[in-house]
């Protein structure tokens, strides 16, 4: 399956043209970015890969991690992910109703406390919450059951991720919620899944920024009478960047053509692991190409290495996922180790 | 710059398939020692069997005793003799190289003479390039070939030579017009083909590797007379003819499988053990880059078949993935934290013994990563390669 070229280019645009330097860095001192979440649901693509049935704008899983992967590219400040293929999936896979405005997902940590109570009100907390303060609703998946929750019936501790975005805790006391049983393959583990292949495709674009960034500013950066691109050293920086802006996108894309088909749980813990690791030698090669100027907020080049840091860790980390590929292989034994990398999900017994 | 992501096909994995199959019949696990990918054993016999099955010269055409396959069938099996640790080392060059090389610019008379050989896996070849003054810089390899009646007078040494003990003819790189001050060295260079056991003048001696084996050889020549129908295309385009099959002999799984076999091993001797967390985790974490550098190198594939040279790709896959079989030689030692030696009851341990003594080759054969992240930045800015 191929992407049309359509949506690449449309959102290639409307990114390019809203998430300017300025505006990116307003969305961070503002905690949100509401022309932009405008702009972005004026073209449908809040709801790509969501059955137009269910309220969604239709497409593939692909198309919506085509445009993950520009909104990573152009650090968009929305949460494209949540209202897509995380929150809005869960909701639409459940029959419940898509908002109005912004459904944002509890993506789930040790802390969370959150339970939902018979009589389908909600108690407790969810923590690290994407865009909490500017959700309609919150969707959630414990304990065998989808909920739909309204945020305006939580109290709202407002934080930021590493890249500035927010990352808020929601708590709720005996909220009312909309409370249905989770269809079969909607559960905690899927949404981990999803949440790092969601995870994965963002990286695959801004690691692919950072080193088209790190391109230009070593051959326009002139020391000792030429451009500091001509030398040895900082050439290494260069090639580290592009091999890890390369892997990490072919992991995101190969992982996204695997889960479009179906079981994809290799492919998808592969390619996080794989672009966490890539994420953070490519942080260290740009920014050390970048010298004091990419330490600086005038310089974009921390709107890409501060979200690849937050993106890393969440929906897992490298221990994590090298434990869920270990294991799985493992359990292939020796003969099975290389059908496995060959064959993916596939393959495994 | 572009990796497109790409599957095997239906046919080429029925191709996977097969080769499983011939490995699992003829090589056994447990019944012969596994090699570090293509530093793997010279065996004539099992070229032939390949050769038997059409996997030798695959991608050269049925006129000259080739099959007419794609760059991403030849993918398909030589991944799987790479990792199965298979001696694949007589026809190696050939079938990887030469083979293409004698196709795109040889005569008609060489692809007679040397194609159907090749193909039938009956002829090795190794590489004459580097030269005691000349390693990285190749273009300034100051071997000489001058003018004969009917041929070249040939003087001047070529080290590194490997298994030229084994095989059966070389192909060299040498200057065939003097270089000017100032001149271009990339300029009249030439192609030659040359018999390694049987020309007159040809001294052939052993490099004793590190650790005694021998793998390295240096071929000398004194007022050696190569004939003309053994010069390869036109005289002083050897630059160029040797840097356009670059492109196959970069990126391919000979690149990121040496060390395969011997973590093969490691999970064979620890089946029926519980694994310790550390152990998982590294199965894990190598099995994922094996994972994401194949989908990269097979993108190389796809695109030479599809008419691209893919230089800079192939750069970028084989200098990353050359220092990612060094990282998992040195995380696997310090897995094992044991002392090491060849002569180990475990073979693993033997295998990683022999990955530690040979491990630094692997990001200097065929081209420094040093040479290939300078290719590759020039790329990467746009300049000229």
């Amino acid at each position: 399956m191929t992407v049309d070229a359509l949506i690449t280019e449309t959102a290639d645009r409307l990114f390019g043209r809203l998430c300017t330097h300025d505006a990116v860095q307003a969305a961070e001192e503002g905690g949100g970015a509401p022309e932009i979440w405008e702009a972005f649901t004026e073209t449908g693509f809040a709801w790509i890969s969501l059955p137009e049935e269910a309220g969604g704008s239709g497409g593939t899983l692909e198309d919506a991690l085509e445009v993950l992967r520009l909104a990573g590219y152009h650090a968009a400040p929305i949460p494209a992910a949540e209202n897509g293929i995380l929150g809005g999936w869960l909701l639409a896979s459940a029959g419940l109703e898509l908002p109005e405005g912004i459904v944002t997902v509890a993506p789930g940590t040790a802390r969370d406390t959150l339970k939902v109570a018979d009589d389908g009100t909600v108690t407790g907390s969810v923590e690290m919450v994407p865009w909490g303060r500017g959700a309609e609703r919150l969707a959630v998946v414990c304990g065998g059951v989808v909920a739909s929750i309204p945020v305006e019936a939580a109290v709202v501790e407002t934080k930021m991720s590493l890249a500035g975005e927010p990352r808020d805790t929601l708590t709720f006391d005996g909220a009312p919620a909309d409370v249905v049983d989770a269809p079969v393959g909607v559960d905690s583990r899927a949404l981990r899944f999803r949440g790092a292949l969601s995870r994965v495709a963002l990286m695959g674009g801004a690691i692919e920024k950072m080193s088209q960034l790190t391109v230009s500013y070593t051959n326009e950066r002139e020391q000792f009478g030429r451009p500091v691109a001509r030398f040895q050293a900082v050439q290494q920086h260069l090639v580290w960047a592009a091999q890890d802006a390369a892997l990490a996108r072919m992991a995101a894309e190969a992982a996204g053509a695997a889960a479009s088909r179906g079981e994809a749980g290799f492919e998808i813990a592969a390619a996080k692991l794989n672009t966490n690791q890539a994420a953070t030698r490519a942080t260290k090669a740009c920014h050390q190409a970048h010298g004091a100027m990419g330490m600086t907020q005038e310089y974009p080049l921390h709107h890409y290495s501060r979200r690849l840091w937050s993106w890393r860790t969440e929906y897992g980390g490298t221990t994590e996922w090298a434990k869920w590929v270990g294991e799985a292989v493992a359990a292939q034994g020796a003969d099975g180790l290389y059908p496995a990398i060959t064959g993916g999900s596939a393959a495994l017994i | 710059m572009r990796f497109t992501p790409t599957e095997l096909t239906d046919d080429e994995l029925a191709l996977q398939s097969d080769v499983r199959d011939f490995l699992a019949a003829e090589l056994p696990p447990g019944s012969y020692m596994p090699g570090l990918g293509m530093s793997a054993a010279s065996d004539r016999a099992f070229s032939k069997k390949m050769a038997d099955r059409g996997w030798v010269g695959m991608s050269l055409p049925k006129e000259w005793g080739g099959h007419d396959r794609t760059a991403v069938d030849r993918f398909v099996v030589v991944e799987e003799m790479l990792r199965w640790g298979a001696p694949v080392a007589y026809h190696w060059v050939a079938d990887r190289q030469t083979g293409n090389i004698i196709n795109k610019f040889g005569s008609d008379e060489q692809k007679t003479r040397f194609l159907p050989k090749i193909c039938a896996g009956e002829l090795g070849f190794s590489i004459g390039m580097s030269e005691p003054d000349s390693g990285s810089d190749l273009a300034s390899v100051t071997t000489r070939a001058e003018r004969d009646q009917g041929g070249w007078i040939v003087n001047g040494t070529k080290i590194w030579t490997s298994n030229a003990h084994q095989n059966d003819w070389f192909i060299c790189l040498l200057r065939t017009q003097p270089l000017e001050s100032g001149g271009n060295k990339r300029e009249g260079l030439s192609q030659f083909l040359i018999d390694i056991h049987d020309t007159p003048g040809l001294e052939l001696g052993p490099i004793p590797f590190l650790n005694g084996e021998h793998h390295f050889n240096e071929v000398s020549f004194t007022d050696v007379f190569v004939p003309d129908e053994n010069v390869v295309g036109v005289p002083g385009m050897g630059w160029n003819q040797n840097t356009t099959e670059m492109a196959y002999e970069r990126g391919g799984p000979d690149r990121w499988l040496s060390v395969f076999s011997t973590v093969e091993q490691l999970l064979r001797e620890a089946e029926g053990t519980a694994m310790g967390e550390r152990t998982i985790e590294l199965l894990g974490e190598l099995a994922a880059r094996w994972w994401g550098i194949r989908n990269l190198s097979l993108s190389v594939a796809r695109l030479i078949d599809s008419g691209h040279a893919p230089s800079i790709e192939s750069s970028l896959v084989k200098e990353m993935a050359t220092r990612f079989e060094l990282e998992t030689i040195e995380k696997l030692v310090e897995l094992v934290d044991t002392e090491l030696s060849l002569e180990s009851e475990s073979l693993f341990e033997q295998l990683l013994s022999q990955c530690v003594l040979t491990g630094p080759g692997n990001t200097i054969r065929g081209g420094t990563i040093e040479i290939l992240r300078s290719v590759a930045s020039k790329g990467l800015q746009g300049l000229p390669v």
